[in-house]
């Protein structure tokens, strides 16, 4: 580590804070991927596998949510959206690879709703890649038109969180009501796991950790280029003045429906890797209080930053699955009380408490920084 | 032919004419100081000519091309650039991150996505870091900086965007004397290869830059000339400047 310290000092001779070095940045990233990369080779248990593949899920939600909101400046309380419909596609995907052309060409459930034949909505679903597509594309999708409609009319940060908001309690309901497409609140149990080339997708087998993990990475890194191409400094400016922004030549909302667009393309990934794992899908993951919930882990761990955001949605989904079992009724109230006192005292949440502490050492490390910073204000810039 | 030609420009906010029939011609390659009284309509002008507002009627001709009611970024892209009266920077980003930015050469979303350091940008910025004098600056929050460095930035950020005519809000505001004299110098600079539109109360600041002096008031062309015969006009010195002793 300190060869990355030193060398960090070297690249940035003006600046002092650790934490805003690229290369240390990195190496975080380089750190973090290993140690969550080598689980499946410490432990056998596949139940516990399984369950971190699932905090998998989780962080790649956590980035699509720091993406839209901590470099975009979208508050967006909805990212269920795509994360559910997305996890909808793949349920639907992986009930038809049960389902037998001839023998029996439609789901169970729907016998029961007295259908008799394949709805056309579910017919693109019997082929597994189109299926997967469909999954992907129909939420970006949803996701480009909501945004263009949204960002164009220059709404405004509070009324978009209300209208994602809306959006998606709509969604849920909207699913919950097409009882013979979705079988309602029961959802969709695909009895068997997903197939892809032909084989059988463990969810409690080390590829399925495999998957997960390396679109985690993908995601995660594509994410992070994007925040530092001269694109996400753009949307990094807009996210504190759109108004300026427009002044400068760029045309806001496009830059703002494409950050929240791809937003909502990793929450796709998401679901589809969250139903590859659990075999289950049901309004509960278009559920508002789970959405909400991203975003408390993404203020908690520090928006502006990814891995910040990864590690708040771990801490706390971890948090609520070993103590919430013991503390059920208590949980969320311990979780409320932490949330506002991160928003009251850490804005930046807990990669903002590191960059601090990190910045504190640097100055300390430094001669006397102050008086020349007094200095500097009244000096005649030459 | 002007460069940039106001004609008869009208707006009003729910009934308030705030600008009422204001015709302008600004020549290429000059610097024109606004001035007039608080509320006169200087900065509406300004918000009018960039787009961030409508005109109620009237019409805006840039390059012999009709730009009114364009939207703002479309106007910025023909190269008008702007400088607010309250200062516009983006307060949590660098200062070398502002003038990026500011550095707008291509606006396309997924061709940004491509690089962070497009082609141009490394002279363009060494070009303004000499002329604002930020260089010590640059990797300083640009919320920290004083009232007339920030200033500074936002005139920088102007310059970055390489516009062919700068509109410029009360841009020493703020400012200390040597502040001033410095930009003095750099504006006079500045004429030789842009065009200026400069609003400004300080007077002293106006004699040593403007070509042309044009003076609002109650949102209507006062008058209009160099520094010495506006400053002799008797009803700018009625309604704005006062009695001779400043
Ligand atoms: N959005 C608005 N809605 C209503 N009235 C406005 C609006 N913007 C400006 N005005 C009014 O228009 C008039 C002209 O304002 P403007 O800001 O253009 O003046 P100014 O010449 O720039 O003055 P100053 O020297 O104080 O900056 C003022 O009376 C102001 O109150
Ligand atoms: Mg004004």
């Amino acid at each position: 580590m300190s060869g990355v310290v030193a060398k960090a000092r070297v690249e940035k001779a003006g600046m002092t804070n650790l934490y805003h070095s690229k290369t240390a940045q990195w190496a975080v990233y380089a750190v973090f991927f290993v140690a969550v990369g080598v689980v499946p080779l410490i432990t056998s248990d596949s139940f516990l596998l399984n369950q971190f593949a699932v905090y998998g899920v989780y962080a790649m939600l956590a980035v699509s949510i720091s993406l839209g909101w901590g470099f975009g400046g979208i508050l967006n309380l909805g990212q269920g959206i795509a994360f559910g419909l997305a996890a909808y596609g793949m349920g639907m995907t992986m009930q038809m690879q049960s389902q037998d052309p001839v023998s029996s060409p439609i789901p169970p459930f729907m016998l029961n709703n007295s259908l008799d034949h394949l709805p056309a909505l579910w017919v693109p679903f019997s082929n597994t890649t189109l299926g997967i597509i469909l999954a992907l594309a129909v939420p970006t999708l949803f996701y480009v038109i909501f945004g263009t409609l949204v960002f164009a009319a220059r709404v405004s940060g509070p009324f978009i969180a209300i209208m994602t908001l809306a959006v998606l309690s709509a969604l849920n309901t909207l699913i919950i009501d097409m009882q013979p497409y979705t079988n309602g609140v029961n959802g969709l149990t695909p009895p068997s796991p997903l197939k892809l080339f032909g084989a059988d997708i463990d969810p409690y087998g080390a590829t399925s950790y495999w998957i997960v993990f390396g679109l985690l990475v993908l995601t995660t890194c594509g994410a992070k280029l994007l925040t530092q191409s001269k694109f996400g400094l753009v949307t990094q400016a807009l996210r504190g003045d759109p108004e300026r922004v427009r002044f400068l030549g760029y045309n806001v909302a496009v830059y703002e429906t494409v950050i929240y667009a791809i937003s909502g393309f990793i929450a796709a990934v998401a679901g589809c890797c969250f139903v590859m794992l659990v075999q289950y899908v049901s309004p509960a993951q278009l559920d508002t209080n789970f959405s909400i919930g991203m975003v408390i882990w993404v203020g908690i761990g520090g928006r502006f930053s990814l891995i910040g955001s990864i590690i708040g949605a771990l801490m706390i989904q971890g948090g609520q699955s070993y103590l919430g079992d013991q503390f059920l009724n208590s949980w969320l109230l311990v979780l409320g009380g932490f949330f506002i006192l991160v928003v009251r005292f850490l804005p930046k949440g807990l990669a903002g408490l590191l960059e601090t502490v990190l910045g504190m050492v640097g100055t300390r490390r430094r001669s006397s920084p102050l008086p020349q910073a007094a200095g500097a204000a009244d000096m005649p810039s030459q | 032919m002007g460069v940039l030609e106001i004609h008869h420009l009208s707006k009003n906010f729910g009934g308030t004419q705030v600008i009422n029939d204001f015709s302008l011609k600004i020549t290429e390659l000059t610097l024109c100081c606004l001035v007039g009284p608080n509320g006169a309509g200087k900065t509406t002008t300004m918000d009018l000519i960039s787009g961030r507002q409508k005109p109620s009627s009237g019409q805006i001709v840039f390059r012999n091309d009709d730009i009114t009611g364009l939207g703002e970024h479309e106007i910025a892209r023909r190269g008008i650039g702007r400088k607010f009266q309250v200062p516009a920077v983006f307060r949590d980003l660098s200062v070398r991150h502002n003038l990026e930015v500011a550095f707008s050469r291509e606006t396309n979303p997924f061709r940004n996505m491509m690089h962070r350091k497009p082609k141009g940008l490394r002279e363009k910025l060494d070009e303004v870091l000499q002329l604002t004098g930020l260089g010590s600056r640059l990797e300083t929050e640009a919320g920290v900086l004083s009232h007339g460095e920030t200033q500074w930035l936002e005139i920088g950020m102007v310059l970055m965007q390489n516009p062919s005519i700068l509109l410029l809000d009360e841009p020493v505001a703020g400012m200390t004397e040597s502040e001033i004299e410095n930009t003095i110098k750099i504006f006079n600079r500045l004429k030789k290869t842009n065009t200026l539109i400069v609003v400004e109360h300080d007077m002293a600041f106006v004699r040593e830059i403007a070509d042309v002096v044009t003076v609002m008031h109650m949102g209507s062309l006062l008058a209009q000339g160099t520094i010495g015969e506006v400053e002799a006009d008797p009803r700018v010195r009625d309604v704005y400047l006062g009695d001779p002793e400043d």
